[in-house]
Protein backbone atom coordinates (compact mmCIF):
# COMPACT_ATOMS: atom_id res chain seq x y z
CA UNK A 1 0.00 0.00 0.00
CA UNK A 2 2.68 2.86 0.58
CA UNK A 3 4.69 2.25 -2.50
CA UNK A 4 1.29 2.68 -4.30
CA UNK A 5 1.06 5.90 -2.54
CA UNK A 6 4.44 6.69 -2.95
CA UNK A 7 3.79 5.62 -6.82
CA UNK A 8 1.00 8.37 -7.15
CA UNK A 9 3.21 11.08 -4.93
CA UNK A 10 5.87 10.46 -7.74
CA UNK A 11 3.38 10.73 -10.61
CA UNK A 12 1.30 14.15 -8.81
CA UNK A 13 4.55 16.24 -8.32
CA UNK A 14 6.22 15.06 -12.00
CA UNK A 15 2.79 16.19 -13.46
CA UNK A 16 2.37 19.20 -11.69
CA UNK A 17 5.99 20.64 -11.99
CA UNK A 18 5.10 19.97 -15.51
CA UNK A 19 1.51 21.54 -16.06
CA UNK A 20 3.61 24.77 -14.06
CA UNK A 21 6.51 25.20 -16.23
CA UNK A 22 4.32 24.51 -19.73
CA UNK A 23 1.55 27.41 -18.20
CA UNK A 24 4.61 29.57 -16.69
CA UNK A 25 5.37 31.30 -19.95
CA UNK A 26 1.57 32.25 -20.20
CA UNK A 27 1.17 33.64 -16.64
CA UNK A 28 4.28 35.57 -17.25
CA UNK A 29 2.49 37.19 -20.40
CA UNK A 30 -0.40 38.11 -18.03
CA UNK A 31 1.62 39.76 -15.19
CA UNK A 32 3.88 41.88 -17.50
CA UNK A 33 0.82 43.07 -19.55
CA UNK A 34 -0.83 45.12 -16.92
CA UNK A 35 3.47 46.16 -15.30
CA UNK A 36 4.64 49.55 -15.91
CA UNK A 37 6.80 49.66 -18.26
CA UNK A 38 9.31 51.24 -15.80
CA UNK A 39 9.10 47.90 -13.80
CA UNK A 40 9.76 45.92 -16.69
CA UNK A 41 12.71 47.47 -17.88
CA UNK A 42 14.38 47.97 -14.08
CA UNK A 43 15.93 44.88 -13.58
CA UNK A 44 15.86 45.16 -9.95
CA UNK A 45 12.49 45.29 -9.95
CA UNK A 46 9.98 43.39 -8.16
CA UNK A 47 8.72 40.25 -10.43
CA UNK A 48 5.20 40.36 -9.31
CA UNK A 49 3.65 43.78 -10.31
CA UNK A 50 3.51 46.39 -8.18
CA UNK A 51 0.81 48.64 -9.36
CA UNK A 52 -1.53 46.74 -11.83
CA UNK A 53 -2.16 49.02 -14.89
CA UNK A 54 -5.06 47.65 -16.32
CA UNK A 55 -5.49 50.46 -19.03
CA UNK A 56 -2.82 49.01 -20.58
CA UNK A 57 -5.12 46.38 -22.15
CA UNK A 58 -7.54 49.03 -23.65
CA UNK A 59 -3.96 51.14 -24.69
CA UNK A 60 -2.81 48.60 -26.55
CA UNK A 61 -5.90 48.13 -28.49
CA UNK A 62 -6.43 51.46 -29.06
CA UNK A 63 -3.06 51.94 -30.92
CA UNK A 64 -3.16 49.41 -34.22
CA UNK A 65 -6.16 48.27 -35.57
CA UNK A 66 -6.72 45.31 -33.66
CA UNK A 67 -10.80 44.84 -34.49
CA UNK A 68 -9.85 44.83 -38.38
CA UNK A 69 -7.24 42.28 -37.62
CA UNK A 70 -9.52 40.13 -35.89
CA UNK A 71 -12.05 40.49 -38.76
CA UNK A 72 -9.90 39.93 -40.91
CA UNK A 73 -8.62 36.25 -39.11
CA UNK A 74 -12.35 35.62 -38.45
CA UNK A 75 -13.73 35.61 -41.96
CA UNK A 76 -10.11 33.93 -43.41
CA UNK A 77 -10.09 31.25 -41.04
CA UNK A 78 -14.17 30.31 -41.05
CA UNK A 79 -14.39 30.80 -44.77
CA UNK A 80 -11.06 28.32 -45.15
CA UNK A 81 -12.49 25.80 -42.43
CA UNK A 82 -15.68 25.43 -44.23
CA UNK A 83 -14.42 25.07 -47.49
CA UNK A 84 -11.85 22.60 -46.15
CA UNK A 85 -14.66 20.58 -44.79
CA UNK A 86 -16.95 21.13 -47.80
CA UNK A 87 -14.46 20.14 -50.73
CA UNK A 88 -12.57 17.19 -48.58
CA UNK A 89 -16.46 15.82 -47.83
CA UNK A 90 -17.53 16.10 -51.03
CA UNK A 91 -14.14 14.74 -52.42
CA UNK A 92 -13.97 11.88 -49.79
CA UNK A 93 -17.30 10.81 -50.33
CA UNK A 94 -16.86 10.54 -54.34
CA UNK A 95 -13.80 8.83 -54.05
CA UNK A 96 -15.09 6.14 -50.97
CA UNK A 97 -18.97 5.60 -52.71
CA UNK A 98 -18.65 5.87 -56.74
CA UNK A 99 -16.63 4.14 -59.17
CA UNK A 100 -15.58 6.07 -62.29
CA UNK A 101 -12.63 6.24 -64.40
CA UNK A 102 -9.96 7.73 -63.09
CA UNK A 103 -10.67 7.43 -59.88
CA UNK A 104 -7.24 6.16 -59.04
CA UNK A 105 -5.40 9.02 -60.80
CA UNK A 106 -7.78 11.72 -59.24
CA UNK A 107 -7.53 10.07 -55.73
CA UNK A 108 -3.57 10.89 -56.02
CA UNK A 109 -3.81 14.01 -57.11
CA UNK A 110 -5.71 15.14 -54.20
CA UNK A 111 -3.55 13.59 -51.68
CA UNK A 112 -0.43 15.09 -53.64
CA UNK A 113 -0.94 18.04 -51.96
CA UNK A 114 0.52 16.02 -48.45
CA UNK A 115 3.45 15.39 -50.12
CA UNK A 116 3.63 19.09 -51.42
CA UNK A 117 4.60 21.47 -48.30
CA UNK A 118 3.32 24.86 -48.45
CA UNK A 119 6.48 26.01 -47.40
CA UNK A 120 8.32 24.67 -50.15
CA UNK A 121 6.35 26.56 -52.69
CA UNK A 122 5.77 29.97 -51.17
CA UNK A 123 7.80 32.13 -54.01
CA UNK A 124 5.31 30.13 -56.84
CA UNK A 125 2.05 30.62 -55.13
CA UNK A 126 2.74 34.22 -54.46
CA UNK A 127 3.81 34.62 -58.26
CA UNK A 128 0.56 32.80 -58.90
CA UNK A 129 -1.90 35.12 -56.23
CA UNK A 130 0.08 37.75 -58.42
CA UNK A 131 -0.81 36.91 -61.58
CA UNK A 132 -4.47 35.95 -60.24
CA UNK A 133 -4.20 39.72 -58.99
CA UNK A 134 -5.78 38.29 -55.75
CA UNK A 135 -2.72 39.93 -53.66
CA UNK A 136 -4.43 41.67 -51.08
CA UNK A 137 -7.96 40.03 -51.19
CA UNK A 138 -9.95 37.65 -49.38
CA UNK A 139 -10.33 35.50 -52.13
CA UNK A 140 -6.42 35.05 -52.42
CA UNK A 141 -6.01 34.16 -48.31
CA UNK A 142 -8.71 31.74 -49.02
CA UNK A 143 -9.26 29.32 -51.91
CA UNK A 144 -5.31 28.51 -51.99
CA UNK A 145 -5.97 26.62 -48.56
CA UNK A 146 -9.65 25.03 -49.29
CA UNK A 147 -7.62 21.62 -51.01
CA UNK A 148 -6.98 19.72 -48.07
CA UNK A 149 -5.35 16.10 -48.69
CA UNK A 150 -5.85 15.55 -44.92
CA UNK A 151 -9.97 16.03 -45.06
CA UNK A 152 -10.43 13.93 -48.13
CA UNK A 153 -8.45 11.56 -47.07
CA UNK A 154 -9.98 11.63 -43.27
CA UNK A 155 -13.59 11.46 -44.92
CA UNK A 156 -12.42 8.65 -47.61
CA UNK A 157 -11.66 6.55 -44.60
CA UNK A 158 -14.94 7.40 -42.90
CA UNK A 159 -17.24 6.74 -45.76
CA UNK A 160 -15.25 3.73 -46.86
CA UNK A 161 -16.41 2.56 -43.24
CA UNK A 162 -19.90 3.23 -43.12
CA UNK A 163 -22.16 0.76 -43.98
CA UNK A 164 -23.44 0.59 -47.62
CA UNK A 165 -26.65 -0.66 -46.33
CA UNK A 166 -28.39 2.44 -46.35
CA UNK A 167 -27.51 3.73 -49.32
CA UNK A 168 -28.89 0.67 -51.15
CA UNK A 169 -32.18 1.04 -49.09
CA UNK A 170 -32.40 4.83 -50.22
CA UNK A 171 -32.16 3.94 -53.40
CA UNK A 172 -35.05 1.10 -54.13
CA UNK A 173 -36.92 4.20 -51.87
CA UNK A 174 -36.12 6.42 -55.01
CA UNK A 175 -33.45 8.98 -53.71
CA UNK A 176 -31.78 10.51 -55.73
CA UNK A 177 -27.69 10.39 -55.13
CA UNK A 178 -27.51 13.85 -53.94
CA UNK A 179 -30.05 13.36 -51.38
CA UNK A 180 -28.41 10.02 -50.18
CA UNK A 181 -24.74 12.15 -49.91
CA UNK A 182 -27.08 14.65 -48.20
CA UNK A 183 -29.66 13.30 -46.03
CA UNK A 184 -27.96 9.65 -45.19
CA UNK A 185 -24.38 10.15 -45.21
CA UNK A 186 -23.56 13.71 -44.35
CA UNK A 187 -25.02 13.19 -41.32
CA UNK A 188 -22.77 10.35 -40.39
CA UNK A 189 -19.48 12.53 -40.52
CA UNK A 190 -20.56 14.67 -38.09
CA UNK A 191 -18.64 13.81 -35.36
CA UNK A 192 -15.56 13.38 -37.05
CA UNK A 193 -16.45 16.94 -38.98
CA UNK A 194 -16.07 18.51 -35.67
CA UNK A 195 -12.77 16.72 -34.42
CA UNK A 196 -11.59 17.67 -38.08
CA UNK A 197 -13.40 20.96 -38.04
CA UNK A 198 -11.74 22.81 -34.48
CA UNK A 199 -8.00 21.53 -35.93
CA UNK A 200 -8.54 22.84 -39.42
CA UNK A 201 -10.05 26.08 -37.70
CA UNK A 202 -7.03 26.66 -35.30
CA UNK A 203 -4.52 25.83 -37.95
CA UNK A 204 -6.28 28.62 -40.53
CA UNK A 205 -6.60 30.97 -37.71
CA UNK A 206 -2.90 30.60 -36.15
CA UNK A 207 -1.17 30.28 -40.08
CA UNK A 208 1.30 32.91 -40.40
CA UNK A 209 3.32 32.34 -43.20
CA UNK A 210 -0.13 32.29 -45.78
CA UNK A 211 -0.89 35.34 -44.95
CA UNK A 212 2.28 36.95 -44.91
CA UNK A 213 2.76 35.78 -48.75
CA UNK A 214 -1.01 36.65 -50.00
CA UNK A 215 -1.45 39.90 -48.07
CA UNK A 216 0.54 42.72 -47.01
CA UNK A 217 -1.89 46.33 -46.05
CA UNK A 218 -2.75 46.91 -42.65
CA UNK A 219 -6.49 46.69 -44.06
CA UNK A 220 -6.02 43.24 -44.96
CA UNK A 221 -3.43 41.29 -42.71
CA UNK A 222 -4.64 39.02 -40.25
CA UNK A 223 -3.96 38.78 -36.14
CA UNK A 224 -0.93 37.28 -36.35
CA UNK A 225 0.83 39.40 -38.75
CA UNK A 226 -0.38 42.52 -36.87
CA UNK A 227 1.03 41.05 -33.77
CA UNK A 228 4.32 41.30 -35.50
CA UNK A 229 3.81 44.80 -37.10
CA UNK A 230 2.41 45.92 -33.79
CA UNK A 231 5.32 44.69 -31.64
CA UNK A 232 8.24 46.20 -34.00
CA UNK A 233 6.65 49.54 -33.77
CA UNK A 234 6.54 49.14 -30.02
CA UNK A 235 10.17 47.50 -29.99
CA UNK A 236 11.43 50.59 -31.43
CA UNK A 237 9.29 53.08 -28.52
CA UNK A 238 10.14 50.06 -25.92
CA UNK A 239 6.54 50.15 -24.91
CA UNK A 240 7.46 46.37 -23.67
CA UNK A 241 4.05 45.79 -21.55
CA UNK A 242 2.08 47.26 -24.64
CA UNK A 243 3.55 44.58 -26.54
CA UNK A 244 2.26 41.71 -24.00
CA UNK A 245 -1.10 43.08 -23.64
CA UNK A 246 -1.42 42.71 -26.91
CA UNK A 247 -0.08 39.31 -27.12
CA UNK A 248 -2.64 38.39 -24.46
CA UNK A 249 -5.52 40.27 -26.51
CA UNK A 250 -4.56 37.75 -29.55
CA UNK A 251 -3.99 34.98 -27.04
CA UNK A 252 -7.90 34.80 -25.10
CA UNK A 253 -9.96 34.38 -27.72
CA UNK A 254 -7.78 31.22 -28.68
CA UNK A 255 -7.52 29.98 -25.20
CA UNK A 256 -11.29 30.03 -24.84
CA UNK A 257 -12.10 28.45 -27.90
CA UNK A 258 -9.44 25.22 -26.88
CA UNK A 259 -10.92 25.26 -23.37
CA UNK A 260 -14.42 24.65 -24.27
CA UNK A 261 -13.22 22.29 -27.31
CA UNK A 262 -10.67 20.35 -25.15
CA UNK A 263 -12.17 16.99 -26.38
CA UNK A 264 -12.51 17.85 -29.97
CA UNK A 265 -8.90 19.09 -30.75
CA UNK A 266 -7.35 16.28 -28.45
CA UNK A 267 -9.18 13.99 -31.00
CA UNK A 268 -8.09 15.85 -33.71
CA UNK A 269 -4.72 15.88 -33.20
CA UNK A 270 -5.00 12.48 -33.27
CA UNK A 271 -6.64 12.35 -36.46
CA UNK A 272 -4.59 14.86 -38.31
CA UNK A 273 -1.04 12.05 -37.56
CA UNK A 274 -2.18 9.78 -40.26
CA UNK A 275 0.14 11.77 -43.04
CA UNK B 1 -37.27 10.72 -61.32
CA UNK B 2 -34.62 8.03 -61.94
CA UNK B 3 -34.86 4.69 -59.96
CA UNK B 4 -32.05 3.58 -58.68
CA UNK B 5 -30.41 -0.04 -58.99
CA UNK B 6 -29.02 -1.39 -56.31
CA UNK B 7 -26.29 -3.83 -57.03
CA UNK B 8 -25.08 -7.10 -55.80
CA UNK B 9 -21.56 -7.23 -53.89
CA UNK B 10 -19.77 -3.93 -53.30
CA UNK B 11 -21.78 -1.16 -54.09
CA UNK B 12 -20.86 0.28 -58.27
CA UNK B 13 -22.84 3.74 -58.90
CA UNK B 14 -23.87 3.30 -62.53
CA UNK B 15 -22.81 5.24 -64.97
CA UNK B 16 -25.11 8.25 -64.33
CA UNK B 17 -23.51 8.58 -61.24
CA UNK B 18 -19.88 9.78 -62.93
CA UNK B 19 -20.95 13.23 -63.38
CA UNK B 20 -21.85 13.63 -59.81
CA UNK B 21 -18.13 11.45 -58.68
CA UNK B 22 -16.42 13.93 -60.99
CA UNK B 23 -18.42 17.37 -59.56
CA UNK B 24 -17.73 16.21 -56.26
CA UNK B 25 -14.07 15.38 -56.40
CA UNK B 26 -13.45 18.79 -58.77
CA UNK B 27 -12.77 21.48 -56.37
CA UNK B 28 -10.18 19.54 -54.61
CA UNK B 29 -8.72 18.22 -57.63
CA UNK B 30 -8.67 21.51 -59.26
CA UNK B 31 -7.24 23.48 -56.35
CA UNK B 32 -4.62 20.80 -55.67
CA UNK B 33 -3.62 21.67 -59.36
CA UNK B 34 -3.82 25.12 -59.23
CA UNK B 35 -2.15 26.02 -55.83
CA UNK B 36 0.13 22.93 -55.48
CA UNK B 37 1.24 20.82 -58.29
CA UNK B 38 1.40 23.65 -60.45
CA UNK B 39 4.15 25.86 -57.77
CA UNK B 40 5.43 22.42 -58.07
CA UNK B 41 6.26 22.29 -61.58
CA UNK B 42 7.47 25.90 -61.51
CA UNK B 43 9.54 25.69 -58.61
CA UNK B 44 12.03 22.96 -60.53
CA UNK B 45 11.73 25.09 -63.50
CA UNK B 46 12.62 28.59 -61.92
CA UNK B 47 15.13 26.79 -59.65
CA UNK B 48 17.49 27.08 -63.14
CA UNK B 49 16.68 30.61 -63.79
CA UNK B 50 17.44 34.20 -62.97
CA UNK B 51 14.89 36.18 -62.16
CA UNK B 52 12.83 38.36 -59.40
CA UNK B 53 9.59 37.35 -57.73
CA UNK B 54 7.77 39.05 -60.27
CA UNK B 55 10.04 39.35 -62.86
CA UNK B 56 9.21 38.23 -66.42
CA UNK B 57 12.70 38.28 -67.75
CA UNK B 58 13.73 34.83 -66.58
CA UNK B 59 17.26 33.53 -68.28
CA UNK B 60 17.93 29.89 -68.00
CA UNK B 61 21.39 29.54 -65.58
CA UNK B 62 20.88 25.82 -65.50
CA UNK B 63 22.21 24.81 -61.49
CA UNK B 64 24.28 27.85 -61.03
CA UNK B 65 21.28 28.39 -58.64
CA UNK B 66 22.03 25.82 -56.48
CA UNK B 67 25.39 26.69 -56.74
CA UNK B 68 25.40 29.70 -55.57
CA UNK B 69 22.27 29.06 -52.44
CA UNK B 70 24.53 26.76 -51.12
CA UNK B 71 27.92 28.37 -51.44
CA UNK B 72 26.34 31.80 -49.92
CA UNK B 73 23.88 30.96 -46.57
CA UNK B 74 22.18 28.37 -47.60
CA UNK B 75 24.58 25.58 -46.87
CA UNK B 76 24.72 26.96 -43.47
CA UNK B 77 20.98 27.16 -43.63
CA UNK B 78 20.69 23.54 -44.76
CA UNK B 79 23.12 23.06 -41.37
CA UNK B 80 21.22 25.18 -38.78
CA UNK B 81 18.14 23.09 -40.03
CA UNK B 82 19.62 19.98 -39.22
CA UNK B 83 20.59 20.85 -35.77
CA UNK B 84 17.78 22.52 -35.10
CA UNK B 85 15.07 19.67 -36.42
CA UNK B 86 17.38 17.11 -34.82
CA UNK B 87 16.81 19.09 -31.05
CA UNK B 88 13.71 19.60 -31.64
CA UNK B 89 12.60 16.14 -32.56
CA UNK B 90 14.50 14.28 -30.07
CA UNK B 91 13.08 16.48 -26.96
CA UNK B 92 9.65 17.04 -28.37
CA UNK B 93 9.55 12.82 -28.47
CA UNK B 94 11.24 12.14 -25.09
CA UNK B 95 8.96 14.88 -23.24
CA UNK B 96 6.15 13.49 -24.84
CA UNK B 97 6.54 10.00 -24.05
CA UNK B 98 7.32 10.99 -20.84
CA UNK B 99 4.09 12.69 -20.09
CA UNK B 100 2.35 10.32 -22.01
CA UNK B 101 3.64 7.20 -19.86
CA UNK B 102 2.52 9.74 -16.85
CA UNK B 103 -0.85 10.81 -17.78
CA UNK B 104 -1.11 7.19 -18.88
CA UNK B 105 -0.36 6.17 -15.01
CA UNK B 106 -3.49 4.22 -13.34
CA UNK B 107 -3.48 7.66 -10.99
CA UNK B 108 -6.75 9.01 -10.04
CA UNK B 109 -7.14 12.34 -12.62
CA UNK B 110 -4.08 12.00 -13.95
CA UNK B 111 -5.61 11.88 -17.92
CA UNK B 112 -7.51 15.06 -17.29
CA UNK B 113 -4.39 17.10 -16.78
CA UNK B 114 -3.50 16.11 -20.74
CA UNK B 115 -5.17 19.89 -21.32
CA UNK B 116 -2.84 22.63 -20.22
CA UNK B 117 -0.37 20.67 -22.76
CA UNK B 118 -2.08 21.26 -25.82
CA UNK B 119 -2.47 24.90 -25.33
CA UNK B 120 0.65 26.16 -26.32
CA UNK B 121 -0.06 24.14 -29.34
CA UNK B 122 -3.12 25.99 -30.62
CA UNK B 123 -2.60 29.73 -28.87
CA UNK B 124 -1.10 31.98 -31.97
CA UNK B 125 3.02 31.05 -32.10
CA UNK B 126 3.48 34.92 -32.83
CA UNK B 127 1.81 35.84 -29.50
CA UNK B 128 3.70 33.43 -27.40
CA UNK B 129 7.27 33.96 -29.23
CA UNK B 130 6.71 37.39 -28.53
CA UNK B 131 6.24 36.19 -24.42
CA UNK B 132 9.47 34.27 -24.84
CA UNK B 133 11.76 37.38 -26.47
CA UNK B 134 10.07 38.94 -23.21
CA UNK B 135 11.65 35.89 -21.00
CA UNK B 136 14.73 35.89 -22.69
CA UNK B 137 15.30 39.39 -23.48
CA UNK B 138 19.10 40.48 -22.47
CA UNK B 139 19.16 42.66 -18.93
CA UNK B 140 15.72 42.05 -18.11
CA UNK B 141 14.63 39.37 -19.22
CA UNK B 142 13.53 36.89 -16.10
CA UNK B 143 15.84 34.39 -17.04
CA UNK B 144 18.86 36.46 -17.13
CA UNK B 145 17.16 38.03 -13.96
CA UNK B 146 17.43 34.59 -12.38
CA UNK B 147 20.79 34.17 -13.26
CA UNK B 148 22.46 37.35 -12.44
CA UNK B 149 20.38 36.94 -9.25
CA UNK B 150 22.12 33.49 -8.51
CA UNK B 151 25.21 35.12 -9.00
CA UNK B 152 26.21 33.55 -12.56
CA UNK B 153 26.71 35.58 -15.62
CA UNK B 154 24.19 36.54 -17.85
CA UNK B 155 23.35 34.94 -21.33
CA UNK B 156 23.20 36.76 -24.41
CA UNK B 157 20.16 35.49 -26.53
CA UNK B 158 19.83 38.00 -29.29
CA UNK B 159 23.79 38.51 -30.08
CA UNK B 160 25.55 35.31 -29.51
CA UNK B 161 24.29 32.58 -31.80
CA UNK B 162 24.46 29.75 -29.59
CA UNK B 163 22.14 30.83 -26.96
CA UNK B 164 19.98 32.14 -29.59
CA UNK B 165 19.79 28.58 -31.31
CA UNK B 166 19.28 27.10 -28.12
CA UNK B 167 16.58 29.77 -27.12
CA UNK B 168 14.31 28.94 -30.38
CA UNK B 169 14.85 25.16 -29.78
CA UNK B 170 13.30 26.05 -26.31
CA UNK B 171 10.30 27.35 -27.89
CA UNK B 172 9.84 24.62 -30.30
CA UNK B 173 9.46 22.35 -27.74
CA UNK B 174 7.54 23.81 -25.45
CA UNK B 175 5.38 24.81 -28.22
CA UNK B 176 5.04 21.59 -29.93
CA UNK B 177 6.04 18.77 -27.41
CA UNK B 178 1.98 19.16 -26.35
CA UNK B 179 1.51 17.30 -29.69
CA UNK B 180 3.49 14.16 -28.92
CA UNK B 181 2.29 13.87 -25.59
CA UNK B 182 -1.65 13.25 -27.09
CA UNK B 183 -0.16 11.20 -29.73
CA UNK B 184 1.64 9.12 -27.06
CA UNK B 185 -1.09 8.89 -24.76
CA UNK B 186 -3.61 7.74 -28.03
CA UNK B 187 -1.06 5.09 -29.08
CA UNK B 188 -0.78 3.58 -24.88
CA UNK B 189 -4.28 3.52 -24.86
CA UNK B 190 -4.12 1.10 -28.13
CA UNK B 191 -2.33 -1.45 -26.14
CA UNK B 192 -3.71 -4.46 -24.62
CA UNK B 193 -4.42 -3.51 -21.26
CA UNK B 194 -4.78 -7.22 -20.53
CA UNK B 195 -1.44 -8.31 -21.04
CA UNK B 196 0.18 -5.48 -19.38
CA UNK B 197 -1.74 -6.16 -16.00
CA UNK B 198 -0.70 -9.75 -16.62
CA UNK B 199 2.62 -8.30 -16.42
CA UNK B 200 2.04 -6.45 -13.18
CA UNK B 201 0.81 -9.37 -11.51
CA UNK B 202 3.81 -11.33 -12.66
CA UNK B 203 5.86 -8.44 -10.42
CA UNK B 204 7.25 -6.40 -13.24
CA UNK B 205 7.81 -2.69 -12.12
CA UNK B 206 6.77 0.31 -13.94
CA UNK B 207 10.39 0.69 -15.81
CA UNK B 208 10.94 -3.22 -16.74
CA UNK B 209 6.85 -2.62 -18.00
CA UNK B 210 8.00 0.02 -20.27
CA UNK B 211 11.12 -1.39 -21.52
CA UNK B 212 10.12 -4.77 -22.43
CA UNK B 213 6.67 -4.36 -23.70
CA UNK B 214 5.00 -0.84 -23.73
CA UNK B 215 8.49 0.82 -25.90
CA UNK B 216 8.74 -2.76 -28.48
CA UNK B 217 4.77 -2.57 -28.91
CA UNK B 218 4.83 1.86 -29.51
CA UNK B 219 7.32 1.42 -32.72
CA UNK B 220 5.05 1.99 -35.24
CA UNK B 221 3.48 4.82 -33.23
CA UNK B 222 7.16 6.26 -32.48
CA UNK B 223 7.94 6.16 -36.19
CA UNK B 224 5.22 7.58 -37.09
CA UNK B 225 5.31 10.58 -34.54
CA UNK B 226 8.99 10.82 -35.66
CA UNK B 227 8.04 11.52 -39.64
CA UNK B 228 5.21 14.10 -38.44
CA UNK B 229 7.80 16.00 -35.88
CA UNK B 230 10.55 15.78 -38.16
CA UNK B 231 7.81 17.44 -41.02
CA UNK B 232 7.24 19.84 -38.11
CA UNK B 233 10.58 20.80 -37.30
CA UNK B 234 11.64 21.18 -40.79
CA UNK B 235 9.18 23.56 -41.56
CA UNK B 236 9.85 25.90 -38.75
CA UNK B 237 9.00 29.60 -39.45
CA UNK B 238 6.96 31.87 -37.64
CA UNK B 239 9.28 31.30 -34.08
CA UNK B 240 12.48 32.47 -35.91
CA UNK B 241 10.47 35.24 -37.53
CA UNK B 242 9.12 37.50 -34.43
CA UNK B 243 12.56 35.52 -32.35
CA UNK B 244 15.72 36.29 -33.72
CA UNK B 245 14.91 37.02 -37.90
CA UNK B 246 17.33 34.33 -38.92
CA UNK B 247 20.59 35.75 -36.79
CA UNK B 248 22.45 36.70 -35.07
CA UNK B 249 24.57 35.84 -38.36
CA UNK B 250 22.83 33.54 -40.13
CA UNK B 251 22.81 31.50 -36.77
CA UNK B 252 19.16 30.77 -36.42
CA UNK B 253 18.34 30.77 -40.49
CA UNK B 254 16.71 28.07 -41.66
CA UNK B 255 16.10 26.70 -45.21
CA UNK B 256 12.66 27.74 -44.64
CA UNK B 257 13.80 31.02 -43.35
CA UNK B 258 15.91 31.57 -46.17
CA UNK B 259 13.75 30.66 -48.88
CA UNK B 260 11.27 33.90 -47.34
CA UNK B 261 14.49 36.11 -47.00
CA UNK B 262 15.40 35.49 -50.50
CA UNK B 263 12.46 35.20 -52.23
CA UNK B 264 10.28 38.16 -50.19
CA UNK B 265 13.04 40.47 -49.01
CA UNK B 266 16.35 40.22 -51.30
CA UNK B 267 13.90 39.00 -54.55
CA UNK B 268 16.06 36.70 -55.70
CA UNK B 269 13.59 33.69 -56.62
CA UNK B 270 15.98 31.89 -58.36
CA UNK B 271 18.02 31.24 -55.00
CA UNK B 272 14.72 31.25 -52.84
CA UNK B 273 13.46 28.59 -55.60
CA UNK B 274 16.72 26.18 -55.72
CA UNK B 275 16.39 26.07 -51.74
CA UNK B 276 12.64 25.42 -51.98
CA UNK B 277 13.24 22.59 -53.93
CA UNK B 278 15.50 21.13 -51.82
CA UNK B 279 13.06 21.33 -48.57
CA UNK B 280 10.51 19.70 -50.92
CA UNK B 281 12.79 16.99 -51.66
CA UNK B 282 13.77 16.75 -48.19
CA UNK B 283 10.20 16.35 -46.77
CA UNK B 284 9.72 13.94 -49.71
CA UNK B 285 12.02 11.66 -48.58
CA UNK B 286 11.14 11.56 -44.77
CA UNK B 287 7.69 10.92 -45.89
CA UNK B 288 9.09 7.93 -48.37
CA UNK B 289 10.76 6.40 -45.40
CA UNK B 290 7.62 6.23 -43.24
CA UNK B 291 5.78 5.08 -46.47
CA UNK B 292 8.59 2.45 -46.90
CA UNK B 293 9.06 1.42 -43.31
CA UNK B 294 5.28 0.92 -42.67
CA UNK B 295 4.50 -1.00 -46.12
CA UNK B 296 7.16 -3.41 -44.95
CA UNK B 297 5.96 -4.07 -41.64
CA UNK B 298 2.75 -4.31 -43.21
CA UNK B 299 3.69 -7.01 -45.55
CA UNK B 300 5.47 -9.23 -42.54
CA UNK B 301 2.40 -9.01 -40.50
Amino acid sequence: MPRILLHRAAVYTLLAAAVLIVMFPLVWMALTAVKSNGQIINPAAPLWPTEWHWSNIPDAWGKAPFARWFVNTVVFAVAATLGQLAAGMLAGYAFAMFDFPGRRVLFALALSGLMIPFSAIIVPVAQILGDLHWLNTYQGLIVPNIASGLATFLFRQFFLGAPRQLAEAARIDGASELRIFWQVYAPLARPATAALGIILFLQNWNNFLFPLIAVNTTKMQVISQGLAVFQSQMTTQTQYNLIMSASLIAIVPVLLVAVAAQRHIVEGITLGAVD
Amino acid sequence: MRTGRPRSGRSRADRRNWGLAYLFVAPTVLLTVVFSIVPLVMLGWRSLQKGNVFGTSLRFVGMRNYREMLAEGGGKALGVTAEYTVAFVLLTMFLGLVLALLLNAKVPGASRLRAPFIIPLVVPAVATALIWGNLFAPRFGLLNRLLSGAGLSEIDFVSRPGPALGMVILFGTWQFFGQNVILYLAALKTLPQDVLEASSVDGAGPWQRFRYMQWPMLRRNTLLILVVTTLTGLQTFTQIYVLTSGGPDGATRTALFYVYDQGFAKFDAGRADAMGMLLFLLSLAVTGLQIAMLGRRDGRA
